[in-house]
């Protein structure tokens, strides 16, 4: 008896020990993927219920009306917690754990594609016809020549400006399209003089508004081999001194958080913004203010060579993983976010996802009046944006680089020299490198 | 009782004759110590052993090949500028707030331990109730307190203390105040607690003693009831040096390391080394192992100073 009772807690506690090591080896069965063929389940991870989920779920309608039993398993993961995971999957080699789908930051996408060859799932033979996507935003996920990621949120940049502070100036919409930085930076200063506002604002310590106006120019951090080129790099040089006129002026005001950010644009405190066009889901939340923007083209950096009035910001794309189901999974986006413009007549209106896919631009619902911008067809002049905007090169080391210049921009605004800055800058990033 | 009784007669039969009682219950201890021996050592040990191997790989993702030298990277961490930062700011960090911290919560505990006190049970709570608070919703709170347009500037120009908002998450020297200033806050009233616990173990008779030999509430405090609390502050220094080495939350949600990485801490580093970056999990290990060893020397050094028992 006594045995028995000792045998039974020593078995219990064996059995204890492998499951609570079982747990921490990985739950790999629950979020696996559909494992693919035949249950016409894909599983997809992605962040935003208000955009790309919602997205996702009507694309899932669309693809039903040919294929009754097909079903998507969305599971919500924030940006940062999915590039984890990524990372902690491809690290620890536990693909099965990828789902079939899953959306990616354009910036991120060389990184991940280039440090885990056996993440993403090639899109060449997936039968898509990439020339119906702008170069611009193809190039953020073309690694060598081959297509890993279907473009799906533009990050066309754009001014948004408020109609009724620049009325009390003196201006319109017009006297922002086509201009150049330091022709802003005037008519800025005129604007802050007359009517007290700042014409922008921006979070400090990011370098977002350099790294649009370097795109707007073709021109990034990297040359074509990937070294990074934030010494000797003209167009950076220039697109950092306009920046600093910019905050020496007071036309564009610097405050700590994104929240602080939005915040200056609803609450009137500045009179316009530059950014990727997802930002108008934003300054339509201050419904008051419905009917008192207009939107036009980026402003061009001044003596620059290639300089345009287009730029991005962002953006995303969807990938298909290694392991997921290829074949279903490519299918169902062929047929939906590269073929059908009844999804996108669907998610602009509800969504403000503006389509990569230019054919979309041809629908109606792009060419509709937008009441909140004082009856102008935003839309349609953002897909139009988005097709002028020059492609460059974002680099495995992006996120080094951009950070790297954050700093320097820092360090610029607070008073030190820019050649000095940028060299610190560069060397940092040759150091990551390594 | 009853137990032993029955235990003895089946000890001393010995049915298979092989084993003494003590060799038994040696072996039973053993038995039972065997699952949490096995879970420390895979869940524990074996990520060590792994991650100091790890250190010695340089590559970028899964790319990892042996590094050139071998300590390649531990020589690598002398050179990365952004990593002197951010020691420099933990050991700011370290140098003035855990000291802070430390001699305010003995002064409160031993204000608290007053027996004369008033609402005693709610002011113990009140100091204490920081440490229950999540860290990243204390961080959000300090953060949006402390935004240009926020609580605490508004107060000040309130009060005509400043004529324009400071921006404090903005500027290196402000940035970490805020970390230091939000450390003291969430973290005096956990050291308090262990104070307070240590008091109640000391002999009322030798304060007593002190007070009828003529000793004022100063120096009763600081030759009484100090020495006898050394102990416990000898192992809430350590704790602390040990918490403010592995800072992370403060610095990824308050300032997110900024301005230009002059807030930043190392834990900090590690986690975008690993996660954020270009995953560098060679350069990421070695970090950690170098935090590691920070930990135990400090440890080790405070103990020898602090502890002269024999």
């Amino acid at each position: 008896m006594k045995n028995t009772r000792k045998l039974t807690a020593l078995v219990s506690a064996g059995i204890l020990a492998l499951s609570l090591t079982a747990c921490g080896g990985g739950n790999s069965s629950d979020g696996a993927s559909s494992e693919g063929g035949g249950d016409n389940t894909l599983t997809v991870w992605t962040w935003d219920p208000a955009f790309n989920i919602f997205a996702m779920q009507e694309a899932e309608k669309v693809y039903q009306q040919d294929h009754a039993d097909f079903k998507l398993d969305i599971v919500e993961v924030p940006w940062d917690d999915l590039q984890t995971k990524l990372t902690t999957i491809a690290q620890a080699q536990s693909w099965d754990e990828l789902p079939d789908i899953f959306l990616m930051q354009n910036n991120a996408f060389q990184k991940n594609v280039q440090n885990y060859p056996d993440l993403v799932a090639s899109l060449d033979d997936s039968g898509i016809d990439f020339s119906e996507f702008p170069d611009g935003v193809k190039a953020y996920s073309n690694v060598d020549g081959s297509q890993y990621g279907l473009p799906f949120d533009a990050g066309t940049a754009v001014t948004a400006l408020r109609t009724d502070v620049l009325e009390e100036a003196g201006y319109t919409v017009d006297d922002f399209t086509d201009i150049t930085w330091s022709d802003f930076l005037t008519k800025g200063k005129d604007v802050l003089e007359k009517t007290g506002k700042p014409m922008l604002s921006g979070q400090a310590g990011s370098s977002d508004t350099i790294m649009m106006m370097l795109q707007s120019a073709g021109a990034s951090l990297f040359d074509a081999e990937g070294n990074p080129t934030i010494t000797d790099n003209a167009t950076l040089k220039a697109a950092v001194e306009q920046y600093k006129e910019l905050v020496d002026a007071g036309v564009m005001v610097e405050v700590n958080s994104w929240d602080e950010y939005i915040g200056t644009l609803t609450n009137s405190t500045v009179a316009s913004t530059v950014n990727g066009i997802w930002i108008v889901g934003s300054i339509q939340t201050a419904e008051d203010q419905s009917g008192k923007w207009g939107l036009t083209n980026v402003p061009a950096l001044d003596g620059v060579s290639g300089a345009t009035n287009y730029s991005a910001n962002g953006g995303s794309s969807w990938a298909i993983s290694s392991t997921g189901d290829f074949d279903l999974a490519s299918d169902f986006l062929k047929s939906t976010f590269a073929g059908s413009t009844e999804l996108y007549d669907t998610i602009l209106p509800e969504a403000g996802a503006v389509a990569n896919w230019i054919l979309a631009g041809d629908s109606d619902v792009y060419a509709e009046p937008q009441e909140f911008w004082g009856g102008q067809a935003i839309y349609k002049d953002v897909v139009e944006f988005g097709t002028k905007v020059p492609s460059n090169n974002t680099g495995v080391y992006y996120y080094e680089a951009r950070d790297a210049v954050s700093a320097a921009l820092t360090k610029i605004i607070g008073g030190t020299d820019v050649d000095t800055a940028l060299a610190e800058a560069q060397s940092t990033v040759e150091f990551a490198m390594q | 009782m009853s137990a032993t009784v029955v235990d003895e007669p089946t000890a001393t039969k010995r049915p298979r004759g092989s084993m003494s009682p003590s060799q038994r219950r040696n072996l039973t201890g053993w038995v039972f110590l065997i699952p949490a021996a096995a879970l420390i050592a895979i869940m524990s040990f074996w990520p060590m052993i792994q991650a100091f191997i790890l250190s010695l790989q340089t590559g970028r993702g899964s790319n990892l090949d042996w590094a050139e030298p071998l300590w390649y990277n531990y020589q690598r961490l002398f050179q990365d500028e952004i990593f002197k930062l951010t020691l420099s700011n933990t050991f700011i960090y370290l140098i003035i707030q855990v000291p802070i911290m430390l001699i305010l919560a003995l002064v409160l505990a031993n204000l608290l331990n007053n027996p004369n006190l008033r609402w005693k049970a709610f002011w113990r709570t009140a100091i204490f109730l920081p440490c229950a608070v999540s860290l990243v919703s204390y961080s959000l709170v300090f953060r949006t307190m402390f935004a240009t347009d926020g609580f605490v500037n508004d107060a000040l120009m309130w009060l005509h203390l400043i004529d324009s908002p400071i921006n404090w998450l903005g500027q290196a020297g402000t940035a970490r105040f805020v970390i230091i200033l939000g450390l003291i806050w969430r973290w005096t009233g956990y050291n308090m607690v262990f104070y307070l616990a240590a008091l109640q173990n000391i002999d009322a008779s030798s304060v007593e003693a002190a007070k009828v030999d003529g000793a004022n509430s100063w120096q009763t405090f600081w030759f009484v009831t100090v020495p006898q609390l050394k102990p416990m502050i000898l192992l809430t220094a350590i704790m602390s040096t040990n918490g403010t080495l592995q800072l992370f939350d403060e610095s990824f949600n308050l300032t997110r390391g900024g301005p230009a990485y002059q807030s930043m801490t190392m834990s900090h580093y590690l986690y975008e080394i690993s996660f954020q970056r270009n995953p560098n999990v060679g350069y990421g290990s070695a970090l950690s192992y170098v935090i590691l060893i920070l930990v135990a020397v400090l440890a080790l050094i405070q103990m020898k100073v602090g502890d002269k028992r024999d």
